[in-house]
């Protein structure tokens, strides 16, 4: 099992006397995996950690059954975007992917080769010959990850990768991450924008303050706190009193709110699984529904409802 | 698997080179390595000059240097201008102190080609002489020994070393971008030798190909004859001596400040210990010379500069160890001290984080 995750036991780290993750205990299967919080919350030290640029003070990591001490094994199958703006002076964009993949032993043939589908894979065919000091924000995110998926890693971390990338770019780059996803490999994210994190997540791991604060399948994370956060449904019907008239007859369903404008009703429930259930029976019944869709059954309503005030960009 | 790594090595030192040789950080590395290149070629061009001068004088009026040796304080103007004949300048005053007579002050120059000679007379008597010899070889070679010993390893190559080695892992925590090395499958022992190498193709480069130019500026001054014949007996073995010297300077020095850059974020003040440690190496017990790489270092010089007139006392302490240590001993020495510092400083590579927020 330890061969196909990340796993990370009981892992702390201390710089000096400020925590940068506490008792973290984590196994990340395959997929992509999103890291979640604000700034300081931990998810760069993790990402850190995993690739042992940092050493945990207490604790033990494994990545896909190698201990990132082991840079010579470990960086055969991770590749690693970080946050770092900065690169060595002088190279040129291909210049910079190709020095580093001769740095790993490839021959001067392969590296080439590498090199040319590194960058296209990213979109910076054109400025492969320009100076990575003359490229813009975005340009330089994405000669990052040329850089980390050059090799093409199984294991891919990627810390804010989507930052200061246009739309399209962005667009295309989710794309490469589910392709990864999809071939079987682990792509763990780092993002503090929630609505990206919807979008891309098999699951999550929401941190705060150095701590795991919850962890797996969004859905998952959301039914786990059901019992002090009820779910919410906005549920869009004809006859939207009759339907909150029978919803609120359920002793699982805690409110159920008519809309102004006969948007619809919003009904908060403990149980969300009975109420579905529920609604099908409604429906057989002969109330028209038109559709029903999960008002906080997201990161962002997970988010706030775990870690409140340290809100991060929606 | 040795294969791979030496081909990381070399991925490394072509990574670096451009940083090593080339950064507007390290120029005045060059500064150091070339100042003594300049001064010696303004020496020499000057000497040359003069020499040529002398020569056309000596043309003009010649005058045997058996001649001008046997010129001897006391002789009166009519004794010295019947031996020597006229003299190429000559200067006549009368002077008066206080109340007393006045006399006739004289100074007059003879030159043979090689030697200037200024004769002073107080009224009809010689009172001085003052010879201006123009350099020797053998004067030459003491020169470079002394600037060599005192200046080039002391100051030249330590600091050069300092500003490469100290450079190839601190420069880049501070440009935030040594994580890209951490991030490749490169054992940390493989990079740190990697570095190590990168620095000291770039500080052998630069130091050993001033030291021999700086050999060639001074002897440029000499005729080709001069030169040929020293080369013939010693010159060939001081010359290599000189280039290896400078070569081990940089393999010893640049071990030690590798080591500083790898562990102090602040290398100041191991930097500042090192170089009081070398500077206080004369005046310490013989035990404790041999901790340290200039004891080696000026024991492998082929020559041991004269203590000169002009040289004081304290200065020929520094470039002239009391009790040098044998060619072989030296050689095993600063490649032990070498060694020992880099598996240390290996060892403690392993340990290397990114934290770059506390740089």
């Amino acid at each position: 099992m330890s061969e196909d995750r990340i796993i990370l036991d009981n892992v702390s780290r201390f710089y000096g006397e400020v925590l940068g993750v506490n008792r973290v205990t984590l196994s990340i299967p395959p997929g992509i995996t999103s890291l979640v919080g604000p700034n300081g919350s931990g998810k760069t030290t993790l990402m850190n950690l995993i690739t042992g640029l940092v050493r945990p003070s207490r604790g033990r990591i494994s990545v896909l059954g190698i201990d990132p001490s082991q840079p010579q094994r470990l960086f055969r199958f991770v590749g690693y975007s970080t946050q770092f703006d900065a690169f060595p002076k002088g190279l040129t964009g291909s210049q910079f992917i190709y020095s580093y993949l001769r740095l790993s032993g490839y021959a001067a043939a392969e590296c080439r080769r590498l090199t040319t589908r590194a960058i296209e894979q990213v979109g910076l065919t054109e400025a492969a010959n320009r100076k990575v000091a003359a490229y813009s924000k975005g340009m330089r995110q994405r000669i990052r990850l040329a850089q980390a998926i050059a090799h093409d890693p199984r294991v891919l971390i990627l810390d804010e990768p989507l930052n200061g990338l246009d739309p399209l770019v962005r667009s295309k780059t989710i794309t490469l991450f589910k392709q990864y996803a999809e071939q079987g490999r682990h792509v763990v994210v780092s993002s503090h924008v929630l609505h990206e994190v919807d979008m891309i997540s098999d699951q999550v791991v929401l941190m705060s303050g150095g701590y795991i604060v919850a962890e797996g399948r969004i859905r998952g994370v959301r039914s786990e706190i059901q019992e002090e956060r009820p779910m919410q449904f906005l549920i869009q019907c004809r006859q939207p009193s009759l339907l909150a008239s029978k919803a609120f007859e359920q002793d699982h369903v805690v409110e159920a709110r008519l809309l102004p404008e006969s948007e619809g009703v919003l009904v908060k429930t403990r149980d969300a699984d009975r109420f579905c259930r529920i609604l099908n029976h409604l429906a057989l019944a002969g109330i028209d529904i038109e559709g029903v869709i999960p008002a906080d059954d997201n990161v962002h309503s997970v988010y706030e409802y775990l870690i409140g005030g340290e809100e991060p960009t929606q | 698997m040795i294969w791979l790594w030496c081909t990381q090595i070399l991925a490394i030192v072509r990574l670096e080179m451009k940083k090593t040789f080339f950064s507007r950080r390290g120029l005045w590395v060059y500064l150091l390595a070339f100042a003594p290149l300049l001064l010696f070629m303004c020496h020499s061009v000057s000497v040359a000059h003069r020499r040529d001068q002398l020569r056309q004088i000596a043309a003009e009026h010649p005058v045997s240097r058996e001649d001008l040796s046997a010129i001897q304080v006391g002789m009166t103007r009519d004794q010295v201008a019947q031996k020597l004949g006229e003299p190429y300048t000559r200067l006549d005053r009368q002077h008066r102190d206080g109340q007393s007579e006045a006399s006739e002050h004289s100074h007059w120059k003879y030159t043979d080609g090689e030697t200037d000679v200024h004769l002073f007379f107080r009224d009809d008597s010689l009172t001085g002489i003052h010879r201006n010899e123009l350099d020797t070889l053998p004067r030459v070679l003491q020169i470079f020994a002394g600037v060599f010993q005192s200046y080039y390893l002391r100051l030249a190559v330590f600091f050069g070393c300092v500003g490469i080695f100290i450079n190839l892992f601190r420069g880049e925590m501070l440009d935030k971008s040594l994580h890209f090395y951490l991030l490749t499958p490169v054992r940390r022992e493989v990079l740190l030798v990697g570095k190590y190498a990168a620095g000291l193709l770039a500080t052998v480069v630069i130091f050993t190909s001033s030291t021999a130019l700086q050999w060639l500026v001074l002897l440029w001054q000499f005729d080709h004859a001069t030169v040929a014949e020293f080369f013939a007996a010693t010159g060939w073995g001081q010359f290599s001596s000189y280039v290896a010297v400078t070569a081990l300077a940089c393999v010893g020095y640049g071990s030690v400040f590798l080591a500083v850059g790898l562990l102090f974020r602040n290398p100041i003040i191991p930097t500042a210990a090192v170089l009081l440690w070398e500077g206080v190496n004369p005046f310490l017990p013989a035990a404790l010379k041999k901790i340290s790489m200039i004891h080696y270092l000026q024991s492998l010089c082929p020559v041991s500069p004269a203590p000169g007139r002009d040289v004081p006392g304290f200065i020929h302490l520094l470039i002239a160890p009391v009790q040098p240590a044998t060619r072989s001993m030296a050689v095993v020495s600063i490649l032990v001290l070498t060694l020992v510092v880099l598996v240390v400083a290996a060892r403690l590579s392993q340990r290397m984080e990114i934290n770059y927020s506390t740089e």
